[in-house]
């Protein structure tokens, strides 16, 4: 396949290797339940606030599934919950089958999670090149000795990082390859979020979660990306989480889909179940109306 | 040598022509008024020692540095000339750069010379420029100036055009050359028949007029080789330095600018031959280094020749100015690189400098009973640079650890308080420092063959020298490694850093770590300097001019940092404190300026609103030059966003235009 590399350790050479994903995805089926990843009750409570409250989600290896639910029903939340950038009051998350409670964010990517923001967080003042190799930072060993005094492992690491963040850059065709050494802030909006994407690729994670990866996108950008999501999962093998507004992006690539409103999910299945769903129905479009498919985008930013 | 070449070396064509007006007269200028202040009397120290009048030292050491700084200097002009003329693409106007290079030239030129101090005529330049830069950017905005498009100069040169660029390059470096050796020998001549030339000198200014374009010509040739190694080659014409092959993919440097923004172009564009602005360019810059190099190595002995007496004095404060210029690059790590408001960092250079007047003095003798041989122990000063880097490090690390879950302004707060806490420490602990009274005779460094004393600041300033090289170097390892772009990720957005895998805590204690390890070097050597450490030299004051130095040159920007520290040491303790006795002089400005003021405030000083004056300097530069100095690319760009970055210069929104929140808005 042609993205066989994305699977191997960066550096060649066994002296330089890195934290390999071992656990493939055939490994994957140990964990109770089969998932991957397992939200068992989680909750957040901001004061007297519960921006979400005991939600169940599993996300089984190789699936593609969707959150979505109206503004401010704690969507993203539950990514930030994931990630560890908040701590859930109570409940667990458990990624592989441990818990993944009380990790610092970047221990997070280190066990295999990688995420986009809806908001774009790229480093704006830092190249193309060098917001991947940010990526990259899990998978580099190079000491401040070894930088200092550029010894050949770090050398060659280095060589190797570059190449493999070229690599990442040319999943999404040529364009950013060619403008690897642009200032991200320089960059159209739908290449700034295929640098993040890219950025979260190189942890080489197996879970990715994307947030809201067509937001402010014209008919076009939406298109190719949903296609590149698909090829994110074909591709690279990867499992991945996803909020989206837009419903027909959400109905056209998720296997599944989870309903979430004021914080609890409302509903989980199939794309066609959640389409049908009278509570989904209710939830998005108000209780007077039933007109399934033409439900309102939310353009507003959620948070 | 073909007929056809010697031709066109001779006769160039019209285009070259004009080059080579443009760059003999802007280089030619400032070479000649530096022979005529001092290159010549050390060349002619050099040729015949006896007849130099000014009492400087015969000895043949000196004399054979004097030569080889001679010869560098004049041998790197001449390539730059040539590499000039052959890096220029001729766009721009030459009064222009003719203005430019004298206002970069000869004005610190004049300075220096005026002010017979090397540091204080360059620093008051710090304030000379960002004026002349804003003067510049209002005239050309006034003439509605557009700087030419940066992709129209991106020429792919053919072979017949790489010989015309290395024959141009030859004609720099011989008209260059001739040109020189003209104004010299005329110059000569005329001391000749003045009578003030002795007859062996004459000897060698003829043989020098024969010598100069010779040389000239070998020189420019070399400048145009150098000057191929950045064109961009036509396709097919591999094994060219700037025909980078993108690793695997396969795109060229050329394609690769193609595609980048036109500020990102310009930026790397800078760098190829022929462009707009070649005094720019890294080829350029490489010259300049190079002389820089050979000036800062050799000027312990140049000294008397530029300055006459006084050698020592300068140089001992040359010697403190280094240790500024470690402090700021070490500090410039926490709050440039990593964006951490350090207001407590002379908290690491008390405590390097503690390290070493601890246990380098025979204080430890009072306080443990081992008894050292005071002959021998001062060679533990070197082990000790590093030991007391490493236990100031700690002292980072350790301090820092509490201040990780605050962010700007609170940060700034707690690392206030560690800089008050760690002097008043060392001051409180009176049984082992002697408090107030301070740690005396504390060793000098050993080293064989070298005197160390007070009264010999040559040492120091090698010492000084070594120092900050080691630190320039350290600073850009780490800039470039992963560390340094996991601080440089941090300072930009933290949750995206984090959920990038940068480990927070981690990155954070190196930072203060690689910060405290460079005060802890300065503390050492502060210490061994001086020779007394006492609590009163580690004040809040010193935070606060340390970070001084580090906006002031230009945040995150290692070159700027170095200029920031140079210009504030020698305004805040050269210029400053010497007002009243420039005073004295009744003929000086300031004397004017003080018996105007003394009518309404008698008893008015210039040393009573000296902090006065510094913080108004401040404030003038900072308006007209907001990003420093020399403000690092990324730091630029952030500050002039909204102009596209289209020239260095001021800012071009008025403040309280709405624009200008935008412009100068710092994330």
């Amino acid at each position: 396949m042609r993205w066989m590399w994305y699977q191997e350790p960066l550096a060649s050479k066994r002296r330089y290797e890195l934290i390999s994903s071992k656990a493939s995805i055939e490994e994957a089926g140990n964990y109770p339940g089969n998932a991957l990843l397992a939200l068992d009750k989680a909750t957040k409570h901001f004061g007297g606030l519960a921006a979400v409250q005991d939600v169940d989600l599993q996300v089984r290896p190789g699936e593609i599934v969707s959150i979505i639910g109206p503004n401010g029903a704690g969507k993203t939340t539950i990514f930030n919950l994931i990630t560890c950038l908040y701590r859930p009051t109570s409940g667990d998350i458990s990624f592989e089958g441990r818990t993944l409670v009380g990790l610092t964010p970047d221990r997070v990517v280190r066990r295999g999670i990688a995420r986009t923001f809806q908001n774009i967080r790229l480093f704006n003042n830092m190249t193309v090149m060098e917001n991947v190799l940010v990526g990259l930072h899990t998978h580099l060993k190079a000491s401040v000795l070894g930088s200092l005094f550029h010894l050949p492992s770090v050398m060659h690491e280095e060589a190797e990082a570059r190449r493999r963040a070229i690599e990442l850059l040319s999943f999404f065709g040529t364009g950013l390859v060619e403008r690897q050494e642009e200032y991200v802030v320089n960059l159209s909006y739908a290449d700034k979020r295929r640098v993040e994407i890219a950025r979260a690729l190189a942890a080489r994670p197996k879970l990715l979660l994307l947030d809201e990866p067509t937001a402010g996108m014209n008919e076009v950008e939406t298109l190719e990306a949903v296609k590149y999501v698909r090829r994110l999962r074909d591709e690279l093998n990867l499992t991945i989480l996803l909020i989206e507004h837009k419903l027909t992006v959400t109905m056209g690539i998720s296997d599944r889909i989870s309903v979430l409103d004021y914080g609890r999910k409302i509903a989980e299945g199939l794309p066609e179940e959640v389409r049908r769903d009278e509570k989904v129905i209710a939830a998005y479009l108000g209780k007077a109306s039933t007109r399934g498919e033409k439900a309102p985008v939310d353009e507003k930013a959620e948070e | 040598m073909s007929a056809s070449m010697s031709n066109r070396l001779l006769l160039p064509a019209n285009d070259t022509r004009v080059l080579l007006i443009k760059w003999v007269v802007a280089l030619l200028v400032p070479v000649v008024v530096f022979t005529l202040w001092s290159g010549e009397s050390i060349v002619n120290a050099v040729i015949s020692p006896q007849t130099s009048s000014l009492g400087i030292s015969t000895d043949p050491v000196a004399l054979l540095a004097a030569a080889i700084f001679v010869t560098v200097f004049y041998a790197s002009t001449i390539t730059l000339a040539g590499y000039l003329v052959a890096a220029d693409s001729g766009r721009r106007g030459i009064i222009e750069l003719w203005i430019d290079v004298f206002i970069f030239t000869l004005v610190p030129l004049i300075l220096v010379v005026i002010f017979h101090d090397l540091i204080l005529g360059l620093a008051l330049c710090a304030v000379v420029w960002p004026v002349y830069f804003f003067v510049r950017g209002r005239v050309r905005k006034a003439r509605h100036y557009i700087p030419p498009p940066p992709l129209e100069s991106l020429e792919v040169l053919d072979v017949g055009e790489r010989s015309i660029l290395i024959s141009r390059a030859t004609a720099g470096g011989f008209w260059f050359g001739t040109a020189f050796a003209v104004v010299t020998l005329i110059t000569d001549l005329v001391y000749f028949v003045t009578g003030s030339l002795p007859t062996l000198l004459l000897i060698w200014a003829l043989i020098r007029t024969l010598v100069l374009p010779i040389a000239g010509y070998f020189l420019g040739r070399l400048a145009g080789v150098i000057a191929l190694r950045r064109t961009l080659a036509a396709k097919g014409n591999g094994g060219n330095g700037a025909n980078r092959v993108g690793n695997g993919i396969g795109t060229s440097l050329r394609q690769q600018l193609e595609v980048l923004s036109t500020t990102r172009a310009r930026e790397e564009a800078k760098d190829l031959v022929p462009n707009d602005l070649p005094l720019r360019s890294t080829g350029a810059q490489r010259f300049y280094l190079i002389l820089l190099g050979a000036f800062v190595l050799f000027y312990p002995i140049l000294d008397p020749f530029l300055f006459g007496s006084g050698t020592d004095g300068r140089l001992a404060n040359y010697g403190d100015a280094g240790r500024y210029v470690i402090l700021a690059l070490g500090l410039n790590i926490v709050v440039g690189f990593a964006g951490l408001l350090d207001l407590g960092y002379v908290a690491f250079f008390a405590i390097g400098a503690y390290t070493w007047g601890l246990i380098g003095s025979p204080q430890l003798g009072f306080l443990t009973g081992i008894v050292v041989n005071p002959q021998l122990w001062p060679w533990f000063f070197w082990p000790m640079v590093l030991g007391a880097a490493l236990i100031a490090a700690f002292w980072g690390v350790l301090l820092g650890a509490p201040t990780l879950r605050l962010r700007g302004d609170y940060l700034a707060i707690v690392t206030l308080g560690f800089g008050e806490i760690v002097p008043i420490v060392f001051l409180e602990l009176d049984n082992i420092t002697r408090g107030a009274n301070g740690i005396i005779g504390v060793y000098s460094p050993n080293f064989p063959g070298v005197l160390w004393t007070g009264f010999t600041p040559t040492p120091y300033y090698y010492l000084i020298l070594a120092l900050i090289a080691l630190t320039i170097f350290a600073n850009i390892r780490l800039r470039d490694s992963r560390l340094g772009r996991a601080w440089i990720a941090i300072r930009e957005d933290e949750i995206a850093a984090a959920s990038s895998g940068v480990n927070l805590v981690r990155t954070k204690l190196f930072a203060f770590g690689a910060g405290a390890f460079f005060a802890g070097i300065a503390g050492v050597y502060h210490a061994a300097k001086l020779g007394v450490v006492s609590p009163d030299n580690f004040s809040f004051g010193d935070s606060v001019i340390y970070l001084a130095m580090v906006v002031i040159g230009g945040i995150g920007s290692i070159p700027g940092v170095i200029v920031g520290a140079l210009a504030v040491y020698a305004i805040n303790e050269l210029v400053l404190p010497q007002l009243d006795t420039f005073a004295a002089d009744p003929s000086s400005v300031f004397f004017t300026i003080k018996s105007s003021i003394i009518h309404f405030a008698p008893g008015f000083t210039y040393g009573s609103v000296r902090n006065l004056i510094f913080g108004i300097i401040l404030v003038v530069i900072m308006i007209f030059r907001p990003e420093g100095l020399l403000p690092s690319a990324r730091r630029r760009r952030e500050l002039h966003a909204a102009t596209g970055g289209a020239e260095m210069g001021a800012l071009d929104v008025v403040p309280g235009a709405p624009g200008f929140e935008e412009e100068v808005r710092v994330d």
